[in-house]
């Protein structure tokens, strides 16, 4: 089961950017890498069964609202949905919530490389957070944009970094 | 061992005055030995080495910042328990007679002092933001000229040939024709300037929102005690590598000069410029190391100055030298210096004055302690200025800097921020999680409210002027030590009502220029932060801008001041205070560039006193 390839469809629909612009991020194996890590694996599985049903259902409510009932408000899923758009824009995996924990959350066996604690998920990872370009900015400290370019009306093309899908 | 390694100067510290001190003696044949209490990347950029010699080079400092949570000024240099330094994240709240002592600082209070510096070679200058402002004429004798704190033993005239020195050293861009303030409709502001002078760079770009608030602010007036001052927009002089002047070549990064030729625009000055475009005193070091002349010594803690008792000169240093930050093994040891200088910074120098018991027969070390008690106001825009680009400040308002008001209470500098809410609600990292997780935003509505809401967040930051206090001020306490037995700083600090007059004055220009341009105001002074007072029933909320000031201040009088008008002590004739602890008041002027002056005097002081000895 390729699960990168379901991890990179439910990103997209979660924070509206294509799958080849979170692709090329080229940080998105890692995210998986983190998330199935910390999170157990029947939730997971899931988690990507319920947004591939949501995709073939044929329902005359808006996507977004689909996705809010069936993943957002649910107890379990919403939680682990929500840490996915985070680490999507702020490359930090911030712990679960207390309830959540409590109810589905289950200890790491062994000595797993990443703890359901908060951390940067990797120097990589910082420098690719979409919040930089979703602001019309770069990430404070890499990419730089150029002599002066702060002076540019910020919609100038080219000062910035485009966020055009 | 019997013999003690002597030099001609003996310097502790290698931070920005250090630094100079050892590049201008070196540069004259004298033999310096540096001390440096913290750790060093010696002269490298990147990193070398494999898994088991691996050798880190400043780059390493980006690999700390890359993967910090809390992007803090101190997050990119390790923590070292034998050179343990103050950050923000210590500070909280004081509880009358409970000392605040979960940092590397122990604070009595009342208040917390909210300012945090870097023990590393290269020292704070590793984070500063770069800004050089001059002082202004008036800044040198407010005593006189107000009846308020103290006036220096020197004046403008005197330092302005200094200033001359460091703005060309550092590598500072601006323009004389308008740092000289000849444009600003206030007299007590403009700073006399030498004819033809100029910066050895040009001006750094004004930012977009630096010229959107302008053009919204020209022919803007306050006024104070029946009397009008202007509200002028005006670049600030930078320490940040520009486009040079004639035959002025800019320094890049150490290790790798190509780096850092001109500032790119990383947006990170603080906590780390990650190509060394900003200035910073590993510059000088390398410098000094040129000359051939000077040895600098990392992870050597000096704790204690012996002193002669037939001569009163400063016999030895001793030190302790460590191979591992995380491991107290140390041995001690001691060196001799013709001179010895403190360059350790204003808090180190005064705390190894009173743990040696030299210098003090004022009994004014560690006191008159001060800083820029900031204040900050933020707000959006009605239309995007490109937050969260280019230096964190490229320009400011310094027309309200001098002027009869300073008679009742505090002057300040507003420096306009030009990364969004990053200082006051630690944005973007900090807030967007509360968008997903309260305001219940994905997807495109996500995307849409970022993009819409954060290219239009802006902030003031108001620097406040602190008078010289002698209750403020760093004292040891047996009790209090850090792991290698070294004295941890016990600071009183509290915050006057002319300095919260001055807040309250600058809350209420922030609110007129707020209302003039439009601003959507989210500023908010909660009892709960560290910073919280109260002025005339309204709450305010200061931080620490990093300005650490007086701890061994100069004067005219050696019963009230600790080094004289040359920086050095009243009582020892071989020994030397730099730094912004002798500074004898604060003012309105971020300090480093004042320091630096005086510290380029400094050395030249001491390079003539070698000659008699």
């Amino acid at each position: 089961m390729d699960w990168l390839d379901e991890f990179y469809h439910l990103s997209s629909a979660l924070t509206d950017y294509k799958v080849v612009q979170l692709k090329g991020t080229g940080v998105g194996e890692e995210y998986l890498d983190v998330l199935s890590t910390i999170i157990p694996q029947d939730i997971l599985s899931e988690l990507f069964d319920c947004y591939r049903s949501l995709k073939v259902q044929n329902s005359s409510k808006p996507k977004e609202q689909l996705i809010r009932d069936a993943i957002l408000c649910d107890a379990k899923l919403g939680p682990v949905a929500r840490n996915i758009i985070k680490m999507w824009y702020l490359s930090i995996w911030y712990q679960m919530p207390d309830d959540w924990r409590q109810q589905f959350g289950k200890p790491n066996q062994g000595s797993p490389k990443y703890q359901d604690v908060q951390f940067v998920v990797s120097r990589n990872a910082y420098i690719q957070g979409l919040v930089w370009e979703a602001l019309g900015s770069h990430p404070m400290g890499a990419k730089q944009p150029g002599y002066g370019t702060w002076s540019d009306k910020p919609t100038d093309k080219g000062s910035v970094i485009s966020t055009a899908s | 061992m019997n013999t003690v390694d002597e030099f001609d100067v003996v310097i502790v510290g290698a931070g920005i005055s250090g630094a100079i001190m050892a590049e201008q003696l070196g540069a004259k044949g004298k033999r310096v030995l540096v001390l440096e209490a913290g750790s060093g990347t010696g002269d490298r950029f990147w990193s070398s080495g494999g898994a088991n010699s691996k050798r880190d080079g400043y780059e390493s400092y980006m690999d700390t910042f890359f993967t910090a949570l809390a992007k803090i000024p101190n997050a990119p240099y390790p923590d070292n328990p034998n050179a343990p330094q103050p950050l923000v994240t210590d500070l909280e709240p004081i509880t009358p007679n409970q000392p605040l002592t979960n940092g590397y600082f122990v604070q009595k209070g009342p208040l917390p002092f909210a300012s945090t510096y870097t023990r590393a070679e290269g020292g704070t200058t590793l984070h500063w933001l770069g800004t050089c402002l001059r002082m202004l004429p008036e800044d040198f004798h407010i005593k006189t000229e107000f009846g308020r704190g103290l006036d220096w033993p020197i004046n403008y005239h005197d330092l302005e040939k200094w200033y001359q020195v460091a703005e060309k050293n550092i590598g500072v861009s601006a323009n004389a024709d308008e740092q000289n303030y000849h444009q600003i409709d206030n007299p007590s502001v403009q700073i006399p300037y030498q004819d033809g002078y100029d910066y050895p760079m040009e001006k750094i770009p004004q930012s977009y929102l630096d010229r959107h608030m302008a053009k919204g602010l020209q022919g803007m007036t306050v006024n104070f005690d029946g009397k009008t001052y202007p509200i002028d927009v005006v670049s600030t002089p930078q320490g940040r590598n520009g486009m040079p002047r004639g035959s002025y070549r800019p320094v890049g990064a150490v290790g790798d000069p190509d780096l850092g030729q001109r500032c790119a625009g990383n947006s990170n000055c603080v906590p780390i410029c990650p190509i060394q475009a900003k200035y910073n005193a590993l510059k000088t070091l390398m410098q000094a190391q040129k000359t051939h002349h000077v040895e600098i010594r990392t992870q050597c803690v000096a704790y204690d100055l012996e002193v002669d008792p037939v001569t009163n000169h400063i016999s030895k240093v001793h030190y302790k030298q460590y191979s591992d930050p995380n491991s107290s093994d140390h041995v001690c040891k001691a060196v001799r210096g013709k001179v010895v200088v403190l360059a350790a910074h204003a808090v180190e120098n005064a705390k190894l004055m009173l743990a040696s018991g030299v210098g003090n027969s004022s009994d004014q070390v560690g006191r008159n302690l001060m800083d820029h008690p900031t204040m900050l106001t933020w707000g959006l825009m009605p239309s995007p200025i490109g937050a969260f680009r280019g230096p964190g400040s490229t320009s400011g308002i310094p027309s309200l800097r001098g002027g009869d008001f300073r008679k009742n209470r505090a002057a300040f500098r507003i420096e306009i921020g030009n990364w969004g809410w990053s200082w006051p609600e630690g944005a973007p990292i900090g807030t967007v999680p509360d968008l997903i997780d309260q305001k219940n935003l994905f997807g495109k509505q996500l995307k849409d409210t970022i993009a819409s809401v954060y290219p239009r967040m802006f902030r003031f930051g108001f620097l406040v002027e602190q008078l010289p206090d002698p209750n403020n001020r760093v004292t040891i306490d047996p009790n209090y030590r850090d792991q290698l037995g070294n004295y941890r700083p016990v600071i009183d600090y509290d915050v006057s009502d002319y300095s919260r007059a001055g807040m309250a004055a600058a809350k209420h220009v922030s609110d007129m220029i707020f209302q003039r341009l439009g601003v959507e105001g989210y500023t908010e002074y909660n009892p709960s932060d560290p910073g919280y007072v109260t002025y005339q029933g309204q709450g305010y909320t200061y931080n620490g801008a990093g300005h650490l000031v007086g701890t061994h201040i100069m004067g005219a009088d050696s019963k009230t001041s600790v080094v004289n008008r040359e920086q050095r002590s009243w009582d020892h004739p071989n020994l030397y205070l730099v730094g912004c602890g002798n500074m004898p008041t604060i003012s309105t002027s971020n300090p480093t560039l004042t320091m630096a002056a005086l510290t380029y005097w400094a050395a030249d002081n001491v390079y003539k006193a070698l000659a008699d000895m």
